[in-house]
């Protein structure tokens, strides 16, 4: 056991972390919004960590625990501003323009955090303090943080403005005419979707021990879309399990060497193919929970 | 068969590890990106790993012990240098791991190894700060600061009437960026002035804002960091617009890939680095001539690194091998006597004699400056070595 957890301690956070990332892009989606920006703000968080805990407070030894807290507050608040700046016209844009848009918007923070200095051009930021003993656990912080996250999600779907999103997603016009307001409502999944991708971001920098451009790019923005759209992106469940599943997926298949990338595209393919709705469909979520309450029932009469 | 796995599995369980003993064959863990675009230079590397367990293997191994390399790939990304890491540590039990590929990989990854007490040695990580990243990180790859300025002294000495330089880097590539630094600085110690400094990105191939610019100025010596592609092409481009004056290429040019790019510009471009192929040495030459039976070409300096990356742990194990037997001693405490076995060695590696400092920085005797010189055909070129 200890070698399982000192082997795979780093994957199994890792895994957590690309949950939140396919999370972050999941709110925006559940106004129907094909946003790519989510790791253009994971790297605005990550940076934001980093020049705090390399430049700004200096420690010897542990890093303190209520400062990496306070960097997850600052970097999803400025993800969260910037995200109401550039989301206002962005959001005007629909479907693949949409899309289009917000990879610009992560190409320009790509390119900006190469030319500036503080962010260490393309070499980046190294030697990040650590807030924890070993890469395991971090997942005293993650996870809970991914619960949260989760919960939110849960009770967004079911709330009043959670209904306006899907009203959105499923006809913007018929959601106007009923007196949503689809600009107000576009701009508060983009601007959540933000702030989680922000605080992600600044606890990766650390987790990772060094932050560069090379965080936030296009291709990164690709592999977090595949999370949504392997695990299902019409619950939030989809973007937990598809980002536990691809993020695992490349070490399972580690033994298989050379093979294993192969094997890991042949089975995206499948999934997308076999699955085109992702892993996980809110109607089979529905039968499970039915046959939870059936199993639970007689106990309760107990 | 099936019977022998319960074994080690119920171990595991129930969390069995007491101290563990070294395996045998000796494990050493070589971790480079042998997929993603990076795989470009670590496919280079798994050569030069291989060639060298074959070589010291077939030379006694550690003292009659034969050793085994593991690869495991990184990958391009940073969570993949931290897997492959932890799967060499915990998994491969390793005595000491030869890798990441890049710079920042090697930011991520070494901290993981230094965490554990494992030694590191990097085969390319040249930008400033590895060596520091604690005491068990070292590197065969001489940074930068140390190579590129060779270069600019050898262009000094074919035009010492050089008054002005135009410098050009690829913004977008870690060591690019660190390498045009080291050049502008070396430039202006030798008494050069650096009229215009050019950005690009390396996948661009368009360049002439960049050469009109410069070449207004009337530059006499004119600087490129960036990769095969963009370097060629921008020095083409370069050429084709009636620079007369001396080029040097930062070591993203230093490929034979890029000769089809630029054709016969690419003529009387001069480029430092940390290996030659015609280097003294009958190691070299043993090196070399495997190299060529196999793969028809000279070996690339990546090539020439990882070999020498694995020769130091070989060279290290076999000191300590003849105090005590390294495959009666424990792991944790191999690991440790490994590393301090490295840092106080002398080697003599394909690169020339090399020694590491306290922090594990390569102390490297002999640097080379190239020219490359195309053949008339205008597609195939070497690379001649300057005395």
């Amino acid at each position: 056991m200890d070698t399982f957890f000192s082997t795979y301690g780093f994957l199994m956070v890792q895994m957590m972390l690309q949950a939140l990332l396919g999370l972050s892009l999941y709110f925006p989606m559940m106004a129907g919004q094909l946003s790519l920006a989510s790791p253009g703000f994971y790297a605005l968080g990550g940076y934001i960590a980093a020049v705090i805990s390399t430049k700004v407070v200096v420690t010897q030894g542990m890093y303190p625990f209520h400062l990496l807290l306070l960097e997850i507050l600052l970097g999803a608040m400025a993800s969260g501003v910037l995200a109401l700046l550039v989301g206002i016209p962005a959001l005007r844009l629909k479907g693949i323009y949409l899309a289009l848009a917000t990879i610009a918007f992560v190409e320009i923070l790509r390119v900006v955090s190469l030319n500036l200095d503080i962010t260490g051009g393309a070499v980046g930021i190294f030697g990040i303090p650590q807030p924890f003993a070993n890469p395991l656990s971090y997942a005293l912080l993650v996870l809970p943080l991914l619960i949260l996250v989760a919960w939110f999600a849960a009770r967004l779907e079911r709330s009043r403005v959670g209904r306006a999103f899907t009203a959105i997603r499923e006809d913007e016009l018929a959601a106007d005419a009923m007196g949503i307001n689809p600009t107000y409502y576009k701009v508060l999944a983009f601007v959540i979707g933000a702030m989680v991708a922000g605080g992600i971001g600044a606890i990766s920098a650390h987790f990772l021990n060094t932050w560069n451009a090379r965080q936030g790019t296009f291709d990164a923005a690709i592999n977090v879309l595949a999370y949504v759209l392997i695990g299902g992106s019409r619950t939030f469940w989809g973007a937990i399990v598809g980002g536990f599943a691809l993020t695992a997926l490349p070490e399972i298949l580690r033994p298989l060497g050379d093979l294993r990338l192969i094997v890991n595209g042949l089975l995206l393919v499948i999934g997308a193919i076999y699955l085109p709705q992702g892993l996980i469909r809110p109607a089979w979520l529905a039968a499970l929970g039915k046959r939870k309450v059936a199993l639970v029932q007689p106990k309760g009469e107990l | 068969m099936k019977k022998q796995m319960y074994l080690p599995v119920a171990a595991v369980l129930l969390g069995i590890v007491a101290a563990q003993k070294t395996a045998t064959p000796i494990p050493i863990g070589v971790s480079v990106a042998q997929t993603s675009n990076t795989a470009l230079l670590g496919k280079e590397q798994v050569i030069g790993a291989q060639i060298a367990e074959e070589f010291y293997n077939g030379r006694g191994g550690i003292n009659g012990t034969a050793f085994k390399l593991f690869f495991e790939d990184t990958g391009g990304d940073e969570a993949g240098a931290i897997n492959a890491f932890q799967t060499q540590i915990n998994k491969n039990r390793v005595v000491a791991i030869v890798g990441p590929t890049l710079s920042q990989q090697a930011f991520a990854a070494d901290k993981i190894a230094d965490a554990a007490k494992v030694p590191v040695i990097g085969p390319s990580n040249t930008a400033r700060g590895i060596p520091q990243i604690g005491d068990f990180v070292a590197r065969v790859s001489a940074p930068v600061a140390i190579v590129a300025p060779n270069s600019v002294r050898a262009a000094l000495k074919i035009n010492p009437s050089m008054k002005k330089a135009a410098v050009f880097y690829a913004q977008n590539d870690a060591f690019a960026t660190s390498e045009t630094g080291t050049f502008q600085e070396t430039a202006k110690a030798q008494g050069l002035e650096v009229v215009t400094v050019q950005k690009f990105q390396t996948t661009d191939s368009d360049f002439t804002s960049q050469v009109s610019a410069a070449l207004a100025l009337k530059p006499d010596l004119a600087i490129v960091s960036g990769l095969a592609a963009d370097g060629g092409n921008l020095v083409k481009q370069l050429r084709i617009a009636g620079y007369k004056g001396v080029i040097i290429g930062g070591n993203g040019l230093n490929t034979a890939n890029m000769f089809p790019v630029c054709q016969q510009y690419c003529d009387g471009v001069l480029i430092a680095q940390a290996y030659a192929p015609t280097a003294p040495g009958a190691l070299n030459a043993a090196f070399r001539t495997v190299y060529k039976n196999k793969y028809r070409k000279e070996p690339p300096q990546f090539t020439a690194q990882a070999f020498t990356a694995v020769q130091v742990i070989v060279e290290a194990l076999r000191t300590l091998d003849k105090k005590s037997k390294v495959a009666d001693m424990e792991l944790a405490d191999l690991r440790i006597k490994l590393n301090a076995q490295i840092l106080i060695g002398k080697y003599n590696t394909p690169l020339g004699e090399i020694t590491f400092d306290k922090e594990g920085e390569v102390q490297q005797k002999n640097f080379y400056v190239a020219q490359i010189k195309m053949n008339p055909d205008g597609k195939t070129g070497s690379f001649e070595f300057l005395k």
